[in-house]
């Protein structure tokens, strides 16, 4: 599958990608913000016949505190189940926190997943090298928690 | 006109004091101490009831505050009362952008400004305004006095430079961005905004052609950091080297950029055409060198799969056979669910099809004889290999042989959620629609917390027909506090969705439910094109124009997305139908329709609770949230009004419009267009449709239709347009369908020439019966299309026997029986009784019982 930085006319096929693969969904608006804000973080895996099998959805996180250092964050990534074990979740990671780390000097990357969602958990975890970093509560707008979790990067 | 005198009007002058609370008004708004503000302005009215800008300021007050009508009446009473005001246009304008109404709002402002020349908040609007209606002449106009007015900020020269570059005139975008560089002062380090402004810098200079110069302001700026995006500096590099010819450092550019992402196609074929190898048409002199590329650098780079996957598209012959299996055999032994949606394109070649069939099928027997498998042998090998030829076969329209393979597969292992979709795919398209669904509900099953399984095992009980139950479905994972499932999916614009439940209305003859449907994906498509608005300002703020120019074109050709044009041309189909029919707009009476006033019932309901639903949602503090007009209540909730509205063939032209000037290669468009013109009586429209559409394919089935259409029509015209037109239509007609040949004779010549074609067959059956020829006759035609020499697929066969049910044939059973028995897999064509039976079975899963306990293999 062909990794590439994602352009506007991607966000459509990443959102349907979204709808069909995760229950956090977004209208247009909120894809075109990330893009039009952070133009460089957000990559897509496609097919043969161009269409999105998966995507990463990134931003620089705009709310720190005084003492926390820029970072990354990870607002969505998915990969259709068909085209899975192909290592395209990691493809796509490894190439938007390296441009979070050099267009913004971020030195970390951070992101949510629900808790009840093991498979999700285990591609942070296990494929992508992240650590729990602690759980907000009610993160979800029906009330599940959400572990918060985050991954060096390199300087 | 003159513009207002400078002195103010007696009428708008206020005493002191009123004076002083005019400007608190004014104050108290840009706060949004509304209530304060409310009351400030009735002070004044109390005394000057007459004062226009404050009758304005009240109304936007009120309109702020939820009380729309008042406002809005109030605002234009203000206006009326002070004409010469810039805070009363303003204020209009302000109104009217919050409607969309970009038109009139743009009108208002440019008022405003008549009277108010260098306020910056209303000449910033007017810019936003004109960009979004893309009046760019108007835009370097207001760009310029911006920046005239307000030198010092760094976005008002970007500015003039984007509007330039809207104007097309890449050279005045450039000698701002020179005058803009050269006066710029204190540039941080890591400034991603200046960075942005120099790869724009080169941008432009790369759009003009200066390709020298564009790498050498590149390479000065990548070397100060002025540019801090790595990505975007080697690809720019890359691409100005081979475009300069250097052919060398190029390369290295390449080469660079592949160790940074092997997986991007895009520079495999940059490094491939800086050797002047194209990969999309290759040589037999380059097709060696191509593949020695493509295999040094999957040796180099082993994580990489993308040159691997190229070499087998770049191979022939023993080179092919050779990469391909070791490529097959890995991805089959890691068990790569997607191997076969990456082979089947190289099938194109039947040779490399035929490699490919013979490597899987003989790598089946070997492990087949060893089962169980050995120990060096994963036991999921034998799987997947079961898998990959059931798709193999499948794609080649052997049904029956793939469904065959994945029986030894279940037996082996019958938790494979994959194995299951797989069977659903190939039912589906053997026309099993019930069958299909159920094996999704199977795999489904398998794994409840996929949402992928979860949204195609909806898709196909809609492919089913089965309405309600996919909606059960997808409401497992919509937000719980939705009012459906359904209306979850509409907020979150998702387009499959809704083309999906809009067909299987429509193949279930709700015409107005569908309707809906697809007045929804036209909703979302408006949206998007009001998303941009915001943006025009934002980009420029966050200086993030170069992919803001992307954002621009990819609106301009949003109406060109496949699910608009779907929806597009469904709704036009209905509503031309409806129009000639009227009879099908009316609520239906037969007992038949049980089903469909169920779901209409269900319509209104939800939408009473939507109703119920937004008045829970607090009112937003937003400044442009709250000028947009609420959500309407929803006065039709079963879309039985816009099936029956007076302007359906207005609604209709309005839904195509967008997809006519955007895509040109799509006979239905044109068909749909000619429709919908002939019978707006825009005969010159109707005219150019049926002229594109000879041009795609003159002997086209639909096109044989509008042909004698058009013929009939013109003749029964009681007098000929007048010219020029009624000149164009009858030459038109003429040059297509000579005026000697009778419509019998021309139809029947069509048939002779396309006895073989099931569309044709069907087409020609049409115009026979609108020529009036006995039933007797037109079934004799249709009949033809059930010959062993005619291509019949299923489709075309449900359409026949939808239209024998239209001319009320007595013989539609005998081919609905005969279908049953020449499509063996299908269920599509049973009696009503027995799929009644089958549609019960669709919802209910097929797994033992011990299966959930079962390790999922994968």
């Amino acid at each position: 599958m062909n990794v590439r930085p994602a352009r506007v006319d991607d966000l459509s096929g990443m959102q349907a990608c979204n709808l069909q693969n995760l229950p956090e969904n977004y209208t247009m608006k909120y894809y075109l913000y990330h893009i039009l804000t952070w133009p460089s973080l957000s990559y897509v895996a496609e097919d043969h016949k161009g269409r999105i099998v998966g995507y990463i959805l990134g931003k620089m996180e705009e709310e720190i505190g005084p003492d926390d250092p820029p970072h990354g964050h990870v607002t969505s990534i998915s990969v259709l189940r068909s085209y899975r074990r192909l290592g395209l979740a990691k493809k796509l990671m490894i190439q938007s926190q390296e441009a979070m780390a050099t267009i913004y000097r971020a030195s970390y990357v951070s992101l949510h997943v629900r808790k009840s969602n093991r498979a999700a958990l285990g591609l942070y975890r296990d494929t992508l090298g992240f650590t729990n970093n602690g759980i907000e509560k009610k993160y979800y707008a029906d009330g599940e928690d959400a572990y918060a979790m985050k991954l060096p990067l390199q300087p | 006109m003159p513009p207002a005198s400078p002195a103010i009007p007696p009428k708008r002058l206020l005493p002191s004091k009123e004076a002083s609370l005019f400007r608190e008004v004014l104050n108290l708004y840009e706060s949004k101490q509304l209530k304060k503000g409310l009351k400030a302005a009735d002070q004044i009215l109390k005394k000057f009831p007459e004062h226009g800008e404050t009758v304005c300021m009240k109304g936007l007050i009120l309109t702020h505050m939820g009380k729309r009508e008042e406002g809005l009446e109030l605002v234009k009473k203000g206006v009326r009362l002070d004409l010469t005001s810039h805070i009363c246009w303003h204020v209009f304008g302000l109104i009217q952008k919050g409607e969309k109404n970009y038109d009139e709002a743009l009108k208002s402002y440019t008022q405003a400004l008549r009277f108010d020349k260098e306020n910056l908040n209303i000449l910033r609007d007017a810019a936003h305004l004109q960009t979004q209606l893309r009046i760019y002449d108007g835009l370097l106009d207001t760009r310029h006095t911006i920046l005239k007015l307000r030198p010092s900020l760094r976005q008002n020269w970007l500015a003039l430079a984007v509007a330039y570059h809207l104007n097309g005139n890449l050279t005045e975008a450039k000698k701002v961005l020179d005058q803009y560089e050269y006066i710029l002062k204190n540039v941080t380090d890591y400034d991603v905004e200046h960075s942005e402004v120099m790869l724009y810098h080169v941008r432009i200079l790369e759009d003009l052609g200066e390709h020298a110069a564009a790498l050498s302001l590149l390479d000065t700026n990548a070397k100060s950091r002025a540019i801090v995006d790595r990505t975007a500096i080697m690809e720019f590099r890359a691409r100005l080297l081979s475009k300069l010819g250097s052919t060398d450092e190029a390369e290295h550019a390449w080469r660079a950029l592949i160790e940074r992402n092997g997986d991007n196609y895009d520079y495999f074929r940059g490094f491939l055409r800086n050797k002047e190898i194209n990969l999309d048409c290759l040589t037999n002199d380059n097709r060696l060198e191509a593949l020695n590329v493509l295999r040094d650098f999957s040796a180099q780079i082993p994580r990489a799969a993308a040159p691997r996957r190229l070499a087998l598209t770049v191979a022939t012959g023993d080179d092919f056979t050779e990469l391909v299996k070791t490529y097959l055999v890995s991805a089959i032994t890691k068990g790569i669910p997607s191997l076969f949606a990456d082979i089947k394109a190289l099938y194109r070649d039947p040779e490399k099809q035929q490699v490919v069939e013979d490597i899987v099928e003989e790598l089946r027997e070997s492990l087949a004889s060893s089962q169980p498998a050995n120990a060096d042998e994963p036991p999921t090998t034998y799987l997947w290999t079961l898998y990959f030829l059931a798709q193999h076969h499948s794609f080649l329209s052997r049904p029956a042989r793939a469904l065959s393979l994945l029986d030894l597969a279940f037996q082996h292992t019958p938790t494979l959620p994959e194995l299951h979709t797989c069977k659903a795919r190939i039912l589906k398209h053997a026309g099993d629609l019930y069958g299909a669904a159920r094996c999704l509900e199977t795999a489904r099953l398998l794994d409840g917390q996929d949402r992928f399984l979860n949204t195609k095992c909806a898709k196909y009980r809609l492919r089913a027909g089965l309405i309600d139950e996919a909606s059960e479905i997808l409401g497992l994972f919509t937000k719980k506090d939705a009012v459906t499932p359904g209306a979850d999916l509409e907020d979150m614009q998702s387009l499959l969705y809704l083309i999906e439940e809009g067909d299987a209305h429509n193949r279930n003859h709700h015409f107005g439910l569908a309707l809906k449907k697809y007045t929804a994906v036209q909703k979302i498509f408006d949206e998007i094109d009001d998303d941009q608005y915001d943006f025009h300002g934002y980009s420029l703020r966050k200086f993030t124009v170069n992919i803001y120019f992307s954002l621009i074109a990819w609106e301009n050709k949003l109406r060109s997305h496949p699910a608009y044009v779907s929806a597009a041309l469904a709704s036009s189909r209905i509503w031309v139908a409806v129009h000639d029919d009227p009879s099908l707009a009316a609520p239906s009476t037969s007992s038949s329709s049980l089903d469909e006033k169920k779901a209409k019932k269900k319509a209104r309901k939800a939408a009473i609770k939507m109703q119920e639903g937004t008045k829970k949602i607090p009112p937003t503090s937003n400044e442009d949230k709250a000028l947009e007009p609420p959500p309407v209540k929803d006065e039709d909730p079963d879309g039985s009004k816009l099936l029956a509205s007076p302007d359906a063939l207005e609604l209709a032209a309005k839904f195509l419009s967008p997809v006519v000037a955007l895509v040109k290669d799509n006979l239905d468009v044109w068909i749909a267009t000619y429709d919908v013109a002939i019978r707006r009586k825009k005969y010159l429209q109707a005219v150019q449709a049926l002229d594109h559409a000879r041009r795609l394919s003159p002997e086209h089935p639909e096109l044989h239709i509008r042909t004698i259409d058009l013929r009939q029509r013109v003749s029964s015209l009681p007098q000929v347009p007048p010219a020029p037109i009624g000149q164009v239509l009858t030459e038109f007609v003429s040059s297509i369908l000579s005026d000697e040949t009778s419509l019998e004779t021309f139809n029947s010549q069509y048939l002779q020439k396309h006895t073989s074609s099931a569309a044709a067959v069907l087409a020609a059956a049409k115009v026979l019966r609108k020529l009036d020829a006995s039933r007797e006759e037109v079934e004799v035609v249709l009949f033809t299309a059930l010959r062993t020499d005619v291509q019949l697929d299923i489709r075309t066969a449900l359409v026949i026997i939808s239209f024998l049910g239209d001319i009320q044939s007595p013989r539609q059973d005998e081919f609905r029986a005969a279908c049953d028995s020449k499509f063996e897999s299908s269920t599509i064509f049973k009696p009503s009784n027995e799929l009644e039976v089958l549609r019960k079975e669709a919802t209910k899963g097929n797994i033992a019982e011990e299966a959930d306990k079962v390790e999922v293999v994968g």
